[in-house]
This record gives C-alpha cells, structure tokens and sequence, in this order.
C-alpha cells in the first residue's frame, strides 16, 4: 500500500541501475571527489550500509516512475487517436467510425492501461500521480468523448473504473481513476466537443451541435460548483476559462445559424456548406 | 477509490436507481444485485455489463435527435457531480484537519529549535539545552499519532495529502537528525528517525526523501556550528564535523536523484562542507590552540 515500505523489502531483488551520465555530473561537482569515495567506501558503516537501502530505494521510485511516465505517454498519444477517429464522425458513417474508436478505445485499455496498471501494481496510486495523471486525462476524454458521440450521454466515473477493473489483479487494490482525473479530462473534453459542433455545423447537422451545446453547458455548469473544492484548483481555474471559451464558441456559432442560417436552409449539405460559417470568423478550428 | 467514496456512491445509488449512470460499477460494488434491467452478470465480467449498457443507453436516446429526455440525463449527470462534491468537500474536511495537526507540529517544532539554538553560544553546551529540546520529541510523537489517526480514515491515501505535512516533517527529520548527532556523533539512521517519532507501522512512516531533505537541513546548520564552536574555543570540532560531513556527504553521492528539491539541497550541501574545511584549515594552520581569535573568517577566499 505505501511504497516506500513496500520497496524496501522488494529491494534485494533489484539491482540498482547506475546512471553514469548523472554520477559523472556528481562527480564534477567537486574536485577531491574520488579520493573521497574510496574513503567512504573502505569504511563499512553503519552511515553507509543505510545509504545503500535509500539508494536502493530512490533507484527503485525513479525506475518506476519512468515506466509510469512511459505508459502515461502511451495512453496519451493513443487516446488522441481514439479522439481524432471520433471526429470523423458524419451522419453518413456514424456507425462505422464509432465502431472503430470503440476498438480503438478497447485497444488503448488492453495494452497501454494494463500496462500501467501493472507498473504501479503494489504501490500507492496516489504517490506516483502527478506520473501518470495527464495519460489518464486523456483516457478520460477520449472515452467520454466516444461515448457522447455514440449515446449523448455522459461516461460517469464509475463506469469507467469498472471496465479498467479486469485489468486489475483481483488480489491487489484495483487502480481506480481517481475524481480530479476524472474532472480535469471532462474539461478538456469541451475542447474536443467543441471543435466537433464547429464541425457537424459546417455539416449541417444543427441538432447535433445543439445538443453538443447544451451538454457543454451542463458540464460547465456542474463543474463550477466542484471547482472551490479541488486540490489544485489554479490549473482547474484555467481549465475553466478555457471551458468558458469553447462554450461560448459553439454558443455563438449556433446563434450565428440560428439567425442566418434559416436563409440558407436550402444548401443544407449541398456544395457550400461552409457558407454557414461566414458569420462566424472568430472560430478557431 | 477508497472505502469512503463506496459508501457515498452506495448510499446515494440506494436512494434512487438510475439506469443510465449505474449498472457496470453496481455490479462492481454490489456483485450480485439485480438491476432494474434486471441484468445479472458475474462479478468477472463486468466488461461484458459495459456493453449491455452501452447498447441499453442508445437504445434509449439513440441518435442524438434531440428528444432525449433531458430531465432524465440531468439528473444523472446532477447526482455523479453532486457526489463528486461531497466527497472532495470530505476530502477538504480531511485536509484542515491534516493541516491543524501539521501547525501543531511546526509550532513543536519552533520550540525545539529554540532551544537547540542555544548550542551556538559560546561556552561549553549544557546538558539542559539538549534535555528541553529533547522534551519535546514526546509531544511530537503525540502529535505524529495523531495524524497517523487522521490518514487512518482514508486507507491508501498518504500521499495524496502527503505535501501537507511534508516540509513540517522535513524539518523535525533535521532538528531530531542535529540533536542525535550532538549526542552520539553519529547519523540519525532513518529506521531510528522512525522510531523516536513512534512511527513504526506500516500505514503511516517517515518518507525516505522527506528523511533525506531533513539530513541536508541538519548539514547546513554545521558550519555555523563548526565557527562558533571554535571561537568558544573547542579546536577539536572542525576535525570531528568535517569527518562527519565528509562521510555524510560520501553516502549522499551514492544516491541517484532527480532533478528535485533533494537534488538542489544535497548540491547545496557541499559548500557546508567547503565551509567546515576552511574552518579546519584555519584552526589547524594555526597550530590549533594558538589563540582562541581564529574564526575562520580568512579562509573564506580559498
């Protein structure tokens, strides 16, 4: 449960990798150090043999950590995949894009998540966070953002830890998306929704993007009220300007059909889609 | 996430079953409940329950043609947020609390420091001063149980509120690292750090880096210590400390870190080191007990 504790007695079964490039760095820093070395390394102290287990130790967190690192990175570039195959969503191959993110989605879990989630297998999650937090973010906007697309609905936490709960060692506390994860990659997913009603309105799919907009704005809504309570909520304070900004993108661009768009209802998905767009040209794609 | 979360999603769940938020992690807490879709899926599986809703979800608002029910998914998505705030407001609760106990140690803290402050004056050191400094570690034992007690409430959390009493602990690591090196002349091991704070079990302990960064502050007081024990006219001290330093920082070299707040603080520790050694030379190029006038103070070029 607590690393630390845990490492040192996984200690006698790794070996500690040496970092030349960061000993050679040490090294450097002062003159005498080799004869000082040989000096601390003759004498059999008590002072050392500790400083071998905390070296042990340090070893053991860092090799770690840059596993964990790793993985997250694994998530991350997969879970944006998943996301982008999402946005090819149209309403001419909604199924057969969904279908495939939904493999997609299947694969980033089977091999990326399991594997982070055998790298901290034993450990306590939350040491190791900030490690893994931005891969898991993304996994949590690209799922909930595939399951928007594919019900309207919103992929609650729960279901999430429960379709990550097989990876897990049934014998070990099961790695659960904690609820700051969670709430950081919902607000990033209004970045994702946001660039998809842009999209589905220069496709012509109106309800769509309303519906995008007001689930937006619920999300908005209910995160305004969370925020005061967060840890760090100076990242999430900026996350929510964010927010508000691509709120008020896809807000503006359903005004903008709404009051011009009745007049090109005809071109609906003919040649000139875009046309709807010309009254909004402060939307970034 | 923690037997806490369960709870509040249960009690909640209890009160008002929704099918559109529930059914994978209901299995999942309650293995073998019966759904109102009356779906009964072995505990193994619960992917296969992810699917099941996934299809009863689209079923239900298939296609996004704007006739879902809203009032329906606003109040899912109204419960899980809701839940979400209970439990980071209990988290928070937990938190003051955490905070309170660490002022109470930073304030023992203080104490000790004050007192061990006055191993700088000149003369010899009395008993008495290490005695009261020592008073207090009994209070913060007192004090580090009843943290352990706080963090017992959320099991497999400790780091995630570990940075509110990280540097308050840091710190009694140094003061109770200092004093032990007074005494015995030897390094406050991290086991027996442990030990003098009655932190022996295995759910709450000493972080090792917290250890570590409290051995680099205990060095940083050395040289001062070195400059005015030498003018109190203890010549033997620089010879003694600069051991002590040049062994401790030895060991530290043995020690890969990242580029973190240990690293800054054990690069630091080498100018203490330098320090101790220029007062050493100057004592000894003296001759050592020439005069007592010899703080040092010249070497500093060096």
């Amino acid at each position: 449960m607590f690393f630390y504790s845990c490492a040192l007695h996984k200690i006698s079964h790794m070996a500690p990798k040496p970092k030349p490039q960061l000993l050679h760095r040490i090294a450097g820093d002062s003159s005498q150090s080799s004869a000082k070395r040989a000096r601390a390394m003759s004498t059999d102290s008590p002072m050392k043999e500790a400083f071998t287990k905390y070296a042990d130790y340090l070893n053991n967190l860092n090799d770690k950590r840059e596993r964990v690192v790793k993985a997250s990175r694994d998530i991350t570039m997969n879970s944006k995949k998943v996301i982008f195959q999402v946005h090819r969503i149209s309403k001419y191959n909604r199924d057969e894009v969904l279908e495939k993110a939904e493999k997609d989605l299947a694969a980033v879990r089977d091999q990326f998540i399991s594997r982070l989630i055998n790298e901290l297998r034993g450990s306590d999650f939350w040491k190791l966070r900030r490690a893994y937090s931005p891969g898991v973010q993304e996994y949590v906007e690209a799922a909930t953002f595939f399951r928007f697309c594919k019900t309207g609905t919103l992929l609650n936490l729960d279901e999430i830890n429960a379709t990550l709960l097989p990876l897990n060692d049934p014998s070990l506390e099961p790695l659960k998306i904690n609820v700051l994860d969670y709430i950081l990659g919902l607000a990033d997913l209004t970045g994702e929704l946001m660039r998809l009603a842009i999209g589905r309105i220069s496709d012509g799919e109106l309800e769509f993007a309303e519906k995008i907009c007001r689930f937006v704005r619920d999300i908005y809504r209910e995160l305004t009220l969370i925020v005061p309570h967060m840890d760090d909520s100076s990242d999430m304070k900026t996350k929510m300007d964010t927010m508000l900004q691509s709120v008020m993108k896809i807000e503006n661009a359903c005004f903008s059909i709404h009051v011009r768009g009745s007049e090109y209802m005809p071109l609906l998905g003919s040649s000139e889609p875009s046309s709807f767009l010309l009254g909004v040209s402060d939307i970034e794609l | 996430m923690n037997s806490v979360f369960r709870k509040a999603y249960f009690t909640l769940l209890s009160r008002s079953l929704n099918p559109n938020s529930a059914s994978p992690f209901f299995l999942q807490a309650l293995p073998f409940v019966v759904t109102s879709y009356t779906l009964r899926i072995p505990f193994s599986r619960p992917r296969s329950a992810q699917f099941l809703s996934l299809s009863v979800n689209s079923c239900s608002m298939a296609g996004g043609d704007g006739h879902a029910p809203l009032s329906s998914f606003l109040t899912s998505l109204d419960k899980q947020f809701e839940e979400f705030r209970t439990q980071l407001e209990e988290s928070g609760s937990l938190r003051e609390r955490i905070r309170g106990v660490a002022m109470e140690i930073e304030s023992s803290t203080r104490l000790m420091q004050a007192s061990l402050l006055l191993v700088h004056q000149s003369g010899p050191v009395p008993v008495e001063v290490l005695e009261k400094a020592k008073a207090q570690i009994d209070v913060l034992k007192d004090q580090y149980c009843r943290l352990a007690e706080v963090l017992h409430e959320c099991p497999g959390q400790y780091y995630r509120y570990h940075g509110d009493w990280r540097s308050e602990t840091q710190s009694v690591a140094s003061l109770l690292a200092f004093m032990h090196w007074l005494e015995t002349g030897n390094l406050l091991l991290h086991t027996e750090a442990e030990e003098k704070l009655g932190l022996n079990n295995l759910d709450f302990g000493l972080d090792i880096e917290d250890y570590l960064v409290g051995i680099c502050f205990m060095s940083n007081e050395m040289p001062r210590y070195v400059v005015n024990r030498v003018t109190a006219g203890d010549y033997d001290c620089p010879r003694k400390v600069l051991k002590f330093l040049t062994d401790l920082h030895a060991s530290f070299r043995m020690l890969n870190l990242r580029n973190d707040f240990l690293r800054k603080k054990f690069d630091g520790m080498k100018y203490d080191l330098r320090r101790v050694e220029e007062v050493y030379y100057d004592v000894k190029i003296r001759g050592l007990a020439t005069n007592g006038e010899s703080t040092g103070d010249q070497g500093v070029q060096a």
